[in-house]
């Protein structure tokens, strides 16, 4: 047919294949965020309807309603270990236990925790420890009564699914919260999340996530979110809109077709006892909580019992957003190589019939759309150059095409700001809104590329099988009110 | 005049206890937080204070503790909508608290005590 | 695809962004009218009630000045949001007070707009206003609209149904309960909770016939709001029946007996029945939280510890080695370790 290479490329098959990969990936992807803006609307306003018939103030006043315990673990935040303590303190929950697991810290976290909160030692001879992790050194509960809810476990360093590991061992309750010990959880986050286990009917709710937000320049009192501010440099704004668009449209989307492969790390409630069951987080990967949430599905599955992952539209969690690129890099590269390791030691649901719709539906979703979403972009940035040099290219229609496909992007976005304008009260003001609104017009200049780099250097290195650990988040720290 | 000092967040059971307080003749301070509190009543001696537990930026039993240390007063009651036994037996173990409310909130109970201290 | 078709798909994206522009802007602007005016309501309402429930004799307060005033603030039958933020109001109020201030309220209630909304949601084709309307007849004690409301506790939707329930338990009090075994669909936690609540706020004595006429079914969710009403009105006499489901085949069912029987201390025979029972239960983190209520509950028995020590599961035996330890079996534990692990120590930390 072709007699050689030269005349391969030269008869358009390769041109035309190209195009249609291209067209049909973007096609789907399209669809599929038309969904989930359809989808996303229709969970938002059914949750803000249930929530009607099951308010905060009708859940703190209730009894017998489950247990929690937040899991919080620490390494080296003795800067700033004191505040984030107290405002995790500050949680209203009527059944709360705060479990802080200091993993192996090598400043003087420990030693400023004993002093504020008169701590004092018990006996950690009869721990007993269903997920194994690295040894606990010592267990610390505080002398005085208004802190009796915190519990202090130090322990060996492991990382950070050990130490979550090790608080869920440690804990007691029905419920388990995990977080980060420097996230800002708004009061009634608890409140708010536990309303799917008091509602839970025929299937189980295996995990629960809230929406999580930027707060980076924001003003924070007594560990409370006092002022929310849009941060000031473009990496962390445009992650505003980035993270309101994947909660609201994408996270809400997925489960309300109960979907949901991912709560993030940062913020999400599990029953322990199916925790224990699956062995906790594993330790082994940097992508944890995808890899965490996936198993407790499989894990369902395997039981044949029906279950619900479930999400809130609303934003419970704040949290700091990489302030420049070069970190914003890291923590893309770390991400990507979590997906990796995830799709690579699930690999056995792919299109598998047993996990029905996650194995049929789902699991292949992130695998082309979420996996494969930086190579494809790769490989297009190759093509068009490629393309470009063979004068493939009708560049008055690729650029309108271009174009259109920018508004498309600009349209969802637009969206999702919107939806969250009309049913949260974060950003009230025009100036905030028209600040949103550029940043994501800019989004594709100025942030997609850096993000898509970062992912693709972190298939690089599974790729080459280079050793990289979590890397380092320096954080900047919010702004403390003085007043 | 005898002083009374409510910090409640829920603006209904505020003006319903102020009114109580007013009619009771007692000098009212009422406020949603006690960030409100201004520097002049700080340093007042409050006959009573009846206060919420569930107050931004703090725990319950800090935030007692914290009125306790902060504000001289005579009697400490508690009005809350957090109000299962656990947080009561938490709160009493705390010390110097004079009454626990916990919503459905029997206003006469207040009132009697109100009237009780006057006598 | 060419440039003329590609042009007017970019006319409408174009003209999709500026609708979204202009939601955006009308959504701001409402919510910063709709949030002073739900201000406004809510201090008129906060002012009015405290006023009418103390009302001063000096300056008293008519039910006409207080209808003057709500329609002042918007309060209106053509305005059906503001009327549902007043009722929504009104309910709050009402939960938060007891004694004879509840009564004064619902007299207030019952010559103050709204009239006779809630009824007309419950006919509405729409499950949230239906669910919204049974909520607010029970809640604003409308007991005439009982045998409406009866209709819907079977309903499909799961709101309506439960806002039916409760209303059964607002309304008929320990009777209700005798409709548990027939009820067609599953109750959710908050369902038993919200039965628990209503049943112990309005009817706090206790009629133990109703609770004892439905021992006898098989639904899970019927043991464990009957196994919660035990435990919530502290029925001592009742303490059988959570007794009976410690070890209950559904999971559910021992997990609400073990949380109940806490509440509860037990005779030495009552006991001994629960240490029977202990061995039946399959899971080791329930019978670790049974364990925890045994030794917190009874006097030391070394025999049933030292059984336990010897058993298969590894944090039941650490946790049974803790209490030997702690209470003067230091050498059973030792003897036990030493069998396991016989050139190592034990370690304590």
């Amino acid at each position: 047919m072709w007699d050689s290479v030269e005349n391969f490329f030269g008869s358009g098959i390769v041109y035309d294949l190209t195009n249609y990969f291209f067209f049909t990936y973007g096609i789907i992807l399209l669809c599929l965020y038309f969904a989930g803006v359809l989808l996303a609307s229709r969970a938002i306003r059914r949750t803000k309807r249930r929530a009607t018939f099951l308010q905060v103030g009708d859940i703190v006043s209730a009894t017998d309603i489950p247990s929690v315990t937040l899991v919080a673990p620490a390494f080296n935040e003795g800067l700033t270990i004191i505040e984030n303590v107290k405002s995790l303190l500050s949680i209203q929950y009527p059944y709360y236990e705060l479990i802080l697991v200091n993993d192996g810290s090598k400043d003087d976290s420990m030693e400023k925790l004993i002093r504020e909160f008169d701590l004092e030692q018990h006996d950690a001879s009869f721990i007993s420890q269903p997920i194994p992790t690295a040894s606990v050194r010592h267990i610390y509960r505080s002398k005085n009564k208004k802190y009796t809810h915190l519990t202090v476990i130090d322990k060996n360093n492991g990382g950070r699914a050990d130490a979550l590991n090790t608080g869920i061992n440690f804990a007691t309750t029905e419920l388990v919260v995990c977080t980060d010990a420097d996230c800002i959880i708004e009061q009634d986050a608890l409140l708010k999340m536990v309303r799917p286990y008091l509602e839970e009917n025929k299937e189980e709710i295996i995990a629960c996530g809230g929406g999580i937000g930027i707060a980076n320049d924001s003003i924070v009192k007594n560990g409370v979110l006092k002022e929310l501010r849009l941060p000031n440099s473009i990496v962390p704004m445009v992650q505003v809109v980035e993270y309101i668009r994947a909660f609201l449209l994408g996270r809400m989307a997925w489960g309300e077709v109960n979907g949901l492969m991912l709560v993030s790390g940062a913020f999400g409630m599990y029953p322990r006892k199916r925790l224990l069951e699956v062995g906790g987080f594993d330790n082994k990967t940097v992508g944890e909580d995808l890899e965490l949430c996936i198993r407790l599905r499989t894990h369902m599955e395997n039981l044949g019992k029906p279950y619900k992952v479930v999400y809130l539209p609303e934003t419970l969690c704040w949290t700091e957003g990489p302030p420049d690129y070069s970190i914003l890099v890291k923590q893309r590269d770390r991400w990507a190589r979590g997906l990796w390791e995830t799709m690579s030691i699930n690999k056995k649901l792919f299109f598998n019939p047993k996990y029905r719709f996650m194995g049929l539906f789902y699991y292949p979703y992130w695998l082309f759309f979420e996996f494969g979403a930086p190579l494809v972009e790769f490989f297009g940035l190759i093509c068009i150059i490629a393309f470009g040099l063979f004068g493939w290219i009708n560049w008055p229609v690729a650029i309108l095409l271009f174009f259109a496909i920018y508004l498309l992007g600009c349209i969802f976005s637009t969206a999702a700001i919107f939806m969250y304008v009309k049913s949260f009260d974060h950003y009230t003001r025009p100036k905030q809104i028209i600040e949103l609104l550029l940043a994501a017009y800019l989004e594709p200049f100025v942030y997609h590329p850096v993000i898509v780099f970062g992912q693709m250097k972190g298939y690089y290195k599974k790729l080459f099988g280079i050793k990289s650990g979590w890397g380092t988040m320096t954080r900047k720290g919010f702004k403390v009110s003085e007043t | 005049m005898k002083k009374v000092l409510v910090i409640q967040e829920d603006l209904i059971i505020l003006k319903i206890l102020e009114r109580l307080v007013s009619l009771n003749n007692y000098e009212c301070k009422a406020i949603p937080s006690l960030s409100d509190l201004s520097i002049e009543d700080q340093e007042s001696n409050f006959n009573f204070i009846i206060t919420d537990i569930l107050f931004e930026g703090i725990a319950p039993l800090q935030f007692v503790a914290q009125v306790q240390e902060i504000l001289t007063h005579e009697n400490l009651l508690i009005v809350t909508s957090m109000g299962q036994d656990k947080i009561k037996q938490e709160i009493f173990a705390l010390s110097g608290i004079s009454g626990f409310y916990a919503v459905p909130i029997d206003l006469d109970e207040i009132d009697a005590t109100l009237k009780a201290y006057n006598e | 695809m060419n440039e003329i078709s590609l042009l007017f798909f970019i006319k409408i994206l174009v003209l999709l962004l500026v609708v979204c522009w202009i939601s955006i802007g009308v959504s701001m602007f409402y919510r910063r009218i709709r949030t002073s005016r739900l201000a406004l309501i809510e201090a008129t309402f906060a002012d009015l009630v405290s006023r009418y429930l103390y009302n001063d004799p000096a300056n008293p307060l008519s039910v006409q000045q207080i209808n003057d005033r709500l329609k002042k603030t918007g309060i209106r039958p053509a305005n059906r949001n503001n009327v549902q933020y007043l009722i929504s109001l009104m309910i709050r109020t009402q939960r938060s007070i007891s004694g004879s201030n509840f009564t004064k309220l619902q007299k207030l209630y019952g010559m103050i707009p709204p009239y006779g909304v809630s009824i007309k949601k419950i006919s509405s084709w729409n499950w949230y206003r239906q669910a919204r309307g049974i909520r607010e007849i029970y809640e604003m004690n409308q007991v005439h609209y009982l045998d409406e409301v009866l209709k819907y506790r079977n309903d499909k939707n799961i709101y309506v149904r439960r806002e039916a329930q409760i209303a059964m338990v607002v309304f008929l009090g320990w009777e209700s309960l005798r409709f548990l075994p027939y009820l067609k669909w599953n109750m959710t936690l908050w369902q038993q909770i919200k039965v628990v609540e209503k049943l112990y706020d309005f009817y706090p004595q206790p009629d133990l016939k109703w609770l004892q006429k439905v021992y006898g079914t098989e639904r899970s969710f019927a043991k464990r709001l009957l196994m919660r009403i035990i435990r919530k009105f502290e029925l001592q006499s009742e303490v059988e029946f959570i007794m009976k489901h410690l070890a209950d085949e559904d999971y559910e069912v021992r997990e609400t007996a073990i949380y109940c029987i806490n509440t509860f201390s037990v005779s030495s025979a009552s006991m001994a029945y629960i240490k029977n029972e202990y061995d039946k239960i399959p899971d080791a983190t329930q019978k670790l939280q049974l364990m925890n209520y045994i030794y917190e509950n009874s006097n030391m028995d070394p025999e049933f510890y030292l059984e336990k020590l010897y058993g298969p599961n590894e944090d039941i035996k650490l946790n049974v080695a803790q209490i030997l330890w702690n209470n003067g079996y230091k050498e059973k534990v030792q003897e036990f370790y030493m069998q396991q692990f016989p050139k190592s120590s034990l370690y304590v930390g």
